[in-house]
């Protein structure tokens, strides 16, 4: 069943207000004068019959008359609700009869239509849907019999529903500022999981949380403006589990002194579809998105997020287009990496561990090759070596330029022992280090 | 006998799981991506934790990595003194974006680096889903790790035996004793020098420690690691 409702010189906004405490699925059909699905709302509501007195008292608290039509077909019912006043119910099948009586002028027909019918003398609903189809296309064209199905209360459609611009947006003032993390806790909970609630309520997700913090002035005392705190979590997935947005927001706050109590915070999350993937039959598992983010975030409060460099201390490694050794950043890691296309597998080879920093040593050369290096407050004899390979780049910027001379070097260590290393010559700074091992 | 069966009958009415035998699950494995030591192990168990020591043991590392990621596994690299060489392993063929690098030690954090290093790495296996977790303390001093409790090898092995996971440490030699599903043992062999180029390094492979089977310690294979502008 459809529920129209018809009422002037009130906004719009106000009427579609009224008619979402009924239905989900309104449709702003014309100003004026809103469409209402009721299907799958008798439980709540009661029967359709009834649902038109509710929506009539309903209109009367929010201090506006309306004209309420309860019918099977939407067309029907809005017609009827431009036409009759207070509350009318139009049982299944009943349409032609109940139309009947409206005048056409309803229909709002083109003025040369309109002409014709006042020709013809046809005033009213129940005269222009008596006419003949044939003859009645044949002289006012499919127009014609359109009016003449929405006359016989006939017509099918499907309703446009109307969807509100919802903001997900929520915020709290405090009354006192407070200091602690815990008491902090009880309402960013609260707030996320109403959030997260208006979200699943509309089949969405969030892809975005943003969390706005805004800390006391200070002004008086350090000359300070109010201070703000925002940071954005960007799951991996779009998500609406409000339990797994609060660990992941706490875990980062954690790792955080602010310098002054908060006062109000606010939060704001970005809707999105939800994603739904199914993993293959025949692929390995992989962590869960959501649950490796958490332990991402643990392990970033174990081992810090960013080293001196700025570099994150967890995550994906990536080498870059460079020639320069040891040119790398890290990226967030993630378990829905796109597949690669990865070269061909090569066969074991050696490989090098890294002294990070480089461990800066001494070289006695014999000619121009290593003869001894010092090695852990050692001079180790050098049995074999390999070089020099030259390298340089960043010619073109001094404070990145870099030169080296590299020697592939087996030493010779305690016990007898041989250890493969790689030594390299700074050319500008006239250094030696020690690169790495090959191990 | 009679009376050792009616004893055991006795207590098995009142405990009936007292007599039962726990049998291990059958291991699975991921391969290493090198024959020699593949045929001699049949891989590095999953659900066990295992050791690799000696020279070479990074080389091998990456192989495994390189194998593991070509599965579409999800691998963790723990790096305890942020040593690992990104070219390296792109090189050997190990696929990044399926790679987790946690680079220890590296903030100012109050933890010490190995303590980091096992913390991260029980945050891996219980969080789950990684098909391989190597933990690399290669470059600590043999006095620090001496110092590490027998109880947390015990632990890690405790807990890695509930996930589908290969719990791997890379170390100068072996510490985890019979905790350890697996402990390889690599010693250097001799290295190859062409001319003015290290062309490859020759290691021979010991099976120090397996779970299912007794290693014949006779059987020593060899293994060649090329340079990798060979």
């Amino acid at each position: 069943m459809f529920a129209a409702i018809h009422a002037t010189d009130i906004s719009q906004t106000l009427l579609l207000e009224c008619a979402h405490e009924f239905s989900p699925c309104v449709e702003s059909t014309a100003p004026g004068i809103v469409l209402l699905d009721l299907y799958g709302t008798e439980r709540l509501l009661g029967p359709s019959r009834e649902v038109g007195k509710q929506i009539y008292l309903r209109a009367k608290e929010l201090g506006f008359d309306a004209h309420v039509v309860v019918a099977a077909n939407p067309d029907a019912a809005q017609y009827a609700a431009l036409g009759f006043k207070g509350v009318t119910f139009i049982p299944r099948e009943q349409e032609r009869q109940k139309l009947a009586e409206l005048s056409v002028n309803v229909l709002s027909p083109s003025p040369e239509i309109s002409e014709t019918l006042e020709n013809w003398g046809i005033q009213t609903f129940g005269e222009l849907a008596a006419l003949p189809s044939i003859p009645l296309t044949q002289r006012l064209g499919q127009e014609g019999l359109r009016l003449q199905k929405l006359a016989r209360g006939g017509s099918q459609r499907f309703l446009v529903a109307d969807e509100p611009e919802e903001s997900y947006v929520a915020e709290f003032e405090f009354d006192d500022p407070i200091e602690t993390i815990e008491s902090l806790s009880f309402i960013l909970s609260r707030l996320t999981q109403e959030l997260c609630e208006r979200l699943a309520s509309r089949a969405l997700a969030t892809s975005e949380f943003r969390l706005i913090l805004e800390l006391e002035s200070y002004q008086l005392r350090t000359g300070k403006d109010d201070q703000i705190y925002e940071h954005v979590w960007k799951p991996p997935r779009p998500t609406s589990d409000a339990k797994f947005l609060c660990r992941l927001v706490f875990l980062d706050l954690n790792e955080i002194t602010f310098e002054a109590p908060i006062k109000k915070i606010r939060i704001e999350v970005v809707p999105s579809r939800p994603r739904a993937t199914q993993g293959g039959l025949f692929v390995p598992a992989s962590p869960e998105p959501e649950k490796l983010e958490i332990t991402l975030a643990r392990i970033r409060g174990v081992v810090g997020s960013v080293d001196e460099n700025g570099t994150a201390c967890a995550g994906s490694p990536q080498t870059l287009d460079s020639h320069k050794p040891d040119s790398f950043r890290v990226q967030p890691f993630s378990s829905v990496a796109p597949k690669q296309d990865l070269p061909p597998p090569v066969k074991p080879s050696l490989a090098l561990r890294l002294f990070r920093p480089e461990l800066e040593s001494s070289v006695e050369l014999t000619g121009d090759r290593p003869h001894f290096v010092k090695l852990w407050k050692k001079h180790r004899r050098v049995v074999s070596a390999s070089g020099p390979w030259s390298s340089s780049g960043y010619w073109w910027n001094q404070s990145f330029t870099w030169m080296r001379d590299e020697w592939d070097v087996a030493l010779k260590m305690s016990k007898g022992k041989i250890e493969l290393y790689r030594i390299y010559l700074d050319r500008l700074r006239g250094k030696w280090f020690v690169h790495g091992a090959f191990d | 006998m009679p009376f050792a069966c009616a004893i055991r009958a006795q207590v098995e009415a009142h405990i009936p799981s007292a007599f039962a035998v726990y049998r291990r699950p059958e291991f699975k494995s991921i391969q290493t991506g090198i024959s020699e030591i593949d045929q001699l192990t049949s891989g590095i168990p999953i659900s066990a934790l295992s050791e690799i020591c000696g020279v070479g043991k990074t080389s091998v590392l990456l192989s495994l990595l390189a194998y593991a990621t070509r599965q579409e596994h999800y691998c963790a690299l723990v790096d305890a003194k942020d040593s690992f060489d990104t070219a390296s392993a792109q090189n050997i063929g190990v696929d990044l974006t399926h790679l987790l690098w946690v680079r220890c030690g590296k903030s100012k954090q109050e933890l010490p680096p190995l303590e980091q290093a096992f913390r991260v790495a029980d945050l891996l296996i219980q969080g789950g889903g990684f098909g391989v977790v190597a933990v690399d303390l290669s470059n600590f001093s043999e006095r620090l790790l001496n110092k590490i409790q027998p109880a947390t090898w015990f632990r890690f092995a405790h807990v890695v035996e509930k996930h589908k996971t290969a719990l791997v440490f890379i170390e100068p030699r072996p510490y985890a004793t019979s905790c350890a599903g697996l402990v390889l043992n690599l010693t250097r062999k001799s290295e190859t020098w062409q001319g003015n180029l290290l062309e490859n390094l020759t290691l021979e492979v010991e099976v120090v420690r397996t779970r299912d089977k007794k290693s014949p310690h006779s059987v020593r294979p060899e293994v060649s690691l090329q340079a990798q502008w060979m």
